[in-house]
């Protein structure tokens, strides 16, 4: 049996279990087993409300006052009796800060291998191979398991939501959290946001960022606007910072921060070798700017050569009305 | 108050990293082996617990890996403070983390540790799970992503990094396993004095026979770049209208 | 002639005494803390030392250089004031115990001619020097200060008794208490001028006699990777004493704040301000503790925004070397391994790679010969080139090397030329810096002469390789090798285009080279409409990369490496030219974002391209 963990985010499935969940149906249809979804800890009555979309063999709940808040302890026994339980061949999961958390533990405890942040399934007529990056992702390698068992967890992206297949679970089972308190020896508090004052670009999944090309200072709120309609990130480069245009930790280059966004969006940015250390290792890139020899285009998943101040505004407008 | 510091020696960043001749390993000739970044944190942090207690406290670096690549790694270490080495001598590299996590445990065992940090992941093979690895096997609390920590005699906060900007701290009895995050505090430099020092201090050489192990890495390869520069050709509507194709449907970011 | 009891001659003694042994007194207590410091005084080249004082102190050269021109010109006036005067203060005093030296024509012919005229353009002096400091105030002459206040008065005073002593204007008591008032001040300047900026008086012409005449003149910090523990501890000791000629300097010190007017890095609104960081600041340290272990009370933070350009101790009037960043960085760096974090990577780059860039190769290398002993120049490539920290260089290497093909000289690289070191010399990492010393030093001990186009490179290993090992080859800074190729009549350049061209003199090059000509003699072989820039040859303003500043992060709003990049597009030259790569590298970052939206861009090259470009 296959069985697929899925994990919390205030409320809400997260996104990376859902792509969990289309691995999970993936690997049933390959590996002709059954598939089962599990929903456990935190808010598990709406994670299991919500799962109720995937078409899957078994839904299983394990509710327990000790685990209604996240803890290394608590998440990794409660698993690890499941797994005793139930024998999946495969438990998977997306590549979460929680998963690094508590997911070693299982593999600790139940002497199971776990494979993580996979980016890619070679079924392999049975005998999967998983590829994952290594040394800055600037090789990948391919590993195949010799144990019967294995946990897996998958980089975002590696499969997509798109695939699910919609039904509804056939069975439901509430499994029988045993916990007492010995077992739990951390105090978590409560998660809690923090007023950013220096912005962290690192940690930022979305960033539109400018440079000399919006030529004037007062193009920023027009750039701002573009970023705000996305949720994204105002960084820049090197010149813009040495002009007083946005302070220096909003620059993106050798000498300021090297990120690696999931779609870094220049408007206005040549390319210069400074500047593109600093964002190369972005999943996408989509460049503006009017000239058609930029070196940014050289690394550009998505070019458009054209008046970023024509582009800018309506593309803006565009994306505020399709929300 | 007994600390270990777990590092690993990893290729620079700016190293020629090529696929050897065997197709499984790199060409190591062409490599410069570096502390592994987030280690140096872990490290950091390490002393100045250590600084902060007292004279009862010891910090020890540990490292695993080929003697020629290591040995900088504990000069690195005991020249900026720590007080002694431990080297496992393990020839392969490509050892996976549940054997790596039961060699470490094998010879921490007995020195019952009261901490052990470790970096949040190596630049290299990247896994991530050596630290709660050794947490479990250890029978100590553990935690990752630490971007602060405060250490008191019985117990540690630590201030896990969470998603998308969150936080959350978590008190954990001692013994714990931390790893911890890059940018937690400065590392310092080491001082002439501690370089210096740093061939009198103690090291401990064990030898490591790692057993069979379930994760086998079959090869390494260069990833095939699939970058394909899409044009974004056309009038300024029309090009609105693509672009809002690519974020919507190709890139599901809006 | 003026009657005085012995009642008076006992008070004036004792007064003159007690005056005359408290100014000793303090003056000794410098002089004793001064012997304390590390190594000697050099008195080599004694006539060229003696030269100096008398163009910088008789002649007032650096007082009254550049804008100062009449501040220093009022200040020439009480100088030569006080001079004059000396034999009249002998007279005055003489004639109290019966001894005067001028008899009453000589007193007479003396104040017509000497006296009198040198009383009025001394008053004249120190009035306009009062107005400057106390209506105008300049900034670096920083807050309110008691001590000019005073001398200001004292100096008209003394003036005006003389005048009314020599003018018989007053008689009877009066007279006498214009003479008491005369000796008054006068003995007054005895206990002023100890514990005051004003001690340059005396220390400032034998500060300017035994000024080193190497500059940066930072001593060396020789380590023994198996000294013992003693060993050790003495030397990290030694990091925080300063040498005999840095505490001299500190008591010269006059204060006049022109070593922070210059300094790029307050200009650009960092907080470094050498007057006080590296000087003021250590001089009560020095007296409370009667010794020059005083290296840590230099402001660390601002001892990292110094980009040792030397511009503060080139302006110095009264002969100090200001900069101390080596001083404070070493002791940082070997004493308590406090190095800011984007200079780790830098340091461990060159400890791993042996580049500043941590690259294991080199593209650039490959293009250029290999050095075979046949050949006759060595071309040291340094890190900025070979690892292309801007790109848009490598076709000023070309350049130059197309020049000296075309002199028919036959040159080649050096293949295991490691990193001259320089960014850990700057930094303080003297470690790092003698791994990789060691190791060049023993290669370049192989060959006669060598040429590089890096500044930094040819400072390193002709100047502070020197002070380690003894060195047999020679170095020359590129420009130095075309201008003599042109003298020789080896190569030929055809004046070229009539567009405006400026050259930027780097700093290293202009000051801690000495050179000036050499490049402009090429330039102006290419362009005849060739300017200056305002603050040019040994007056230039740094660039701003610096004492390893090239490669600090950005943290703040500092603008230290923007300022000449400004000034360059301020001149509106078409083309600039500059003979550092770190200069070139500097500029082309500077220029562009800069540069006004209705203004060409300018054009910056190296002394290499414009020859090259322009060789017949």
């Amino acid at each position: 049996m296959i069985l697929v963990v899925l994990e919390n985010q205030r409320g809400n499935i997260h996104p990376f279990s859902i792509e969990a969940v289309a691995a999970g149906q993936r690997f049933a249809s390959e590996l002709n087993c059954d598939l089962a979804i599990l929903c456990m800890g935190e808010k598990v009555d709406e994670l299991k409300n919500q799962a109720q979309a995937f078409k899957a063999s078994k839904l299983i709940t394990a509710k327990n006052s000790m685990i209604d808040m996240y803890s290394a302890d608590g998440y990794s026994k409660v698993l690890s009796d499941i797994i005793n339980e139930l024998s999946p061949k495969y438990v998977l999961m997306g590549h979460s800060y929680m998963v690094r958390d508590f997911l070693p533990r299982v593999s600790a405890k139940l002497n199971i291998p776990f494979v993580s942040d996979i980016i890619s399934v070679d079924f392999n007529n049975g005998s999967p191979l998983y590829s994952k990056q290594v040394f800055n992702a600037k090789l990948a390698t391919s590993i195949e398991l010799s144990s019967d068992q294995a946990l897996l967890s998958f980089q975002s992206a590696a499969f997509s939501s798109d695939d699910i297949e919609n039904g509804a679970p056939e069975t439901e089972l509430e499994f029988d959290v045993q916990l007492s308190d010995q077992d739990i020896r951390s105090e978590s508090e409560p998660e809690f946001q923090e007023s950013s004052s220096g912005v962290d670009l690192t940690a930022a999944e979305l960033i539109v960022s400018v440079g000399r090309g919006i030529e004037s200072e007062d193009n920023l709120p027009t750039m701002q606007s573009l970023a705000d309609s996305m949720g994204a990130e105002v960084a820049s480069s090197r010149p813009v910072v040495d002009m007083g245009w946005l302070p220096a930790y909003r620059q993106v280059g050798s000498s300021g921060q090297v990120v690696s966004p999931k779609l870094y969006f220049s408007v206005g940015i040549s390319g210069a070798i400074q500047h593109v250390v600093g964002m190369k290792g972005s999943k996408n890139i989509l460049a503006i700017n009017k000239d058609e020899d930029a070196p940014i285009f050289e690394i550009a998943d998505y070019a458009v050569v054209g008046d970023l101040m024509e582009i800018v505004p309506k593309l803006t407008e565009e994306i505020n009305k399709s929300k | 108050m007994k600390i270990a510091v777990l590092t690993k020696a990893i290729p620079s960043y700016e190293s020629s990293i090529r696929v050897d001749s065997s197709g499984k390993w790199i060409d190591e000739s062409v490599v410069n082996y570096v502390v592994n970044e987030s280690d140096s944190y872990a490290l950091e942090e390490a002393l100045q617990i250590k600084e902060s207690i007292g004279n009862e406290s010891e910090v020890v670096v540990v490292t695993l890996g080929s003697e020629a690549n290591t040995s900088k790694v504990i000069k690195d270490g005991l020249a900026k403070g720590a007080d002694r080495g431990i080297f496992i001598n393990n020839k392969s590299s490509t050892t996976d983390p549940l054997t790596i996590a039961k060699l470490f445990s094998e010879h921490l065992k007995s020195e019952n540790f009261d901490i052990v940090f470790s970096g949040l992941q190596s630049d290299d093979m990247g896994a991530g799970q050596t630290g709660v690895l050794i947490g479990e096997m250890l029978n100590m609390s553990t935690a990752t992503l630490a971007i602060e920590t405060q250490a008191e005699s019985n117990k540690i906060k630590v201030k896990r990094e969470l998603e998308s900007g969150w936080f959350q701290w978590v008190t954990l009895p001692l013994p714990a396993s931390i790893s911890i995050q890059s940018g937690i505090n400065e590392p310092r430099y080491p001082s002439l004095k501690g370089i210096m020092g740093a061939k009198r201090k103690e090291l401990n050489i064990c030898d490591a026979s790692p057993e069979n192990q379930s994760q086998n890495f079959v090869n390494l390869y260069v990833p095939k770049n699939e970058k394909v520069t899409e044009k974004i050709e056309g009038d300024v509507d029309t090009v609105v209208s693509k672009i809002m194709d690519v974020l919507k449907n190709k890139l599901k970011v809006i | 002639m003026l009657q005085f009891s012995l009642l008076e001659q006992i008070a004036l003694a004792v007064f003159l005494l007690s005056g005359i042994s408290f100014f000793l007194y303090h003056l000794l207590l410098r002089l004793k803390i001064v012997l304390k410091g590390k190594s000697d005084f050099t008195v080599n080249h004694l006539p060229k030392r003696i030269m100096r004082v008398f163009n910088e102190v008789i002649l007032h050269k650096k007082v009254a250089s550049g804008q100062r021109k009449s501040a220093g010109i009022f200040h020439a006036f009480v100088m030569y004031g006080f001079i004059f005067f000396g034999l009249i203060t002998v007279n005055h005093f003489g004639m109290a115990f019966g001894f005067p030296i001028f008899n009453e024509s000589i007193r007479y012919t003396y104040f017509m001619y000497v006296g009198a005229p040198w009383a009025i353009l001394c008053t004249l002096g120190i009035l306009g020097l009062a107005y400057r400091r106390f209506v105008i105030k300049p900034k670096a002459l920083g807050k309110f200060s008691s001590t000019s206040a005073l001398v200001s008065v004292f100096i008209v005073t003394l003036m005006t008794t003389y005048f009314i002593d020599e003018l018989h204007i007053l008689s009877g008591s009066a007279e006498k208490a214009n003479w008491w008032i005369h000796s008054g001040v006068i003995g007054g300047f005895l206990f002023l001028i100890p514990q005051s900026k004003h001690m340059h008086l005396v220390l400032s012409p034998f500060n300017i006699f035994l000024r080193p005449f190497e500059v940066p003149n930072h001593g060396a910090i020789p380590i023994d990777m198996d000294a013992s523990e003693e060993e050790l501890d003495n030397l990290l000791l030694d990091l925080s004493r300063l040498s005999k000629d840095q505490a001299l300097d500190i008591f010269t010190c006059v204060e006049c704040g022109r070593c922070t007017d210059v300094c790029p890095a307050n200009r650009g609104g960092g907080i470094l301000d050498p007057k006080y960081h590296f000087i003021l600041d250590l001089k009560d340290p020095m007296l409370e503790s009667g010794d020059v272990n005083v290296v840590d009370k230099i402001n660390v933070e601002a001892g990292w925004e110094c980009t040792t350009c030397q511009a503060c101790t080139e302006v110095c009037p009264v002969g100090n070397h200001v900069e101390k960043a080596d001083e404070i960085r070493s002791f940082q760096v070997l004493a308590e391994g406090d190095v800011p974090q984007e200079y780790q990577k830098l340091l461990r780059n060159l400890q791993e790679t042996g580049n500043t860039e941590g690259a294991s190769s080199s593209a650039i290398l490959d293009e250029l010969p290999a050095y075979t002993s046949d050949k006759e120049l060595v071309l040291w490539l340094g890190c900025f080139a070979k690892h292309a920290m801007d790109p848009n260089f490598i076709s000023s290497i070309r350049n130059f090397v197309k020049i000296l093909d075309s002199a028919g000289v036959s040159y080649g690289v050096l293949s295991n030329e490691q990193c001259s070191g320089d960014p850990a010399n700057k930094l303080g990492d003297k470690l790092t810096y003698q791994l990789l010393m060691d190791q060049n030093v023993e290669e370049l001990n192989k060959v006669k002469n060598v040429t590089s186009m890096c500044p930094h490179c040819v400072v390193n290993l002709q100047k502070e390789y020197k002070k380690y090992h003894e060195i047999k080859y020679a170095v020359k800074h590129h420009t130095q090798v075309i201008s003599e190729l042109l003298e020789q009549g080896r190569i030929d350049i055809n004046p070229g285009s009539l567009e405006k061209v400026t050259y930027h003199d780097p700093c290293n090059l202009s000051r801690t080279l000495d050179e000036v000509s050499a490049p402009r003699n090429a330039i102006k072989a290419a362009a005849p409409e060739f300017f200056e820039l305002d603050e040019s040859g040994k007056e230039t303003l740094c660039c701003g990369a610096g004492g390893a500043l090239w490669w600090k992060k950005d943290g703040g709003e500092g603008r230290t490496h923007l300022l000449r990049a400004e000034q360059v597009i301020e001149s509106k030259t078409d083309t600039v030219v500059t003979g550092c790569n770190f200069c070139y590298g500097m500029m082309n970052q500077g220029i562009g974002p800069l540069t006004p939206a209705d203004q060409e861009p300018i054009k910056v090259k190296d002394v290499a391209d414009i020859v090259a470009e322009n060789l017949s």
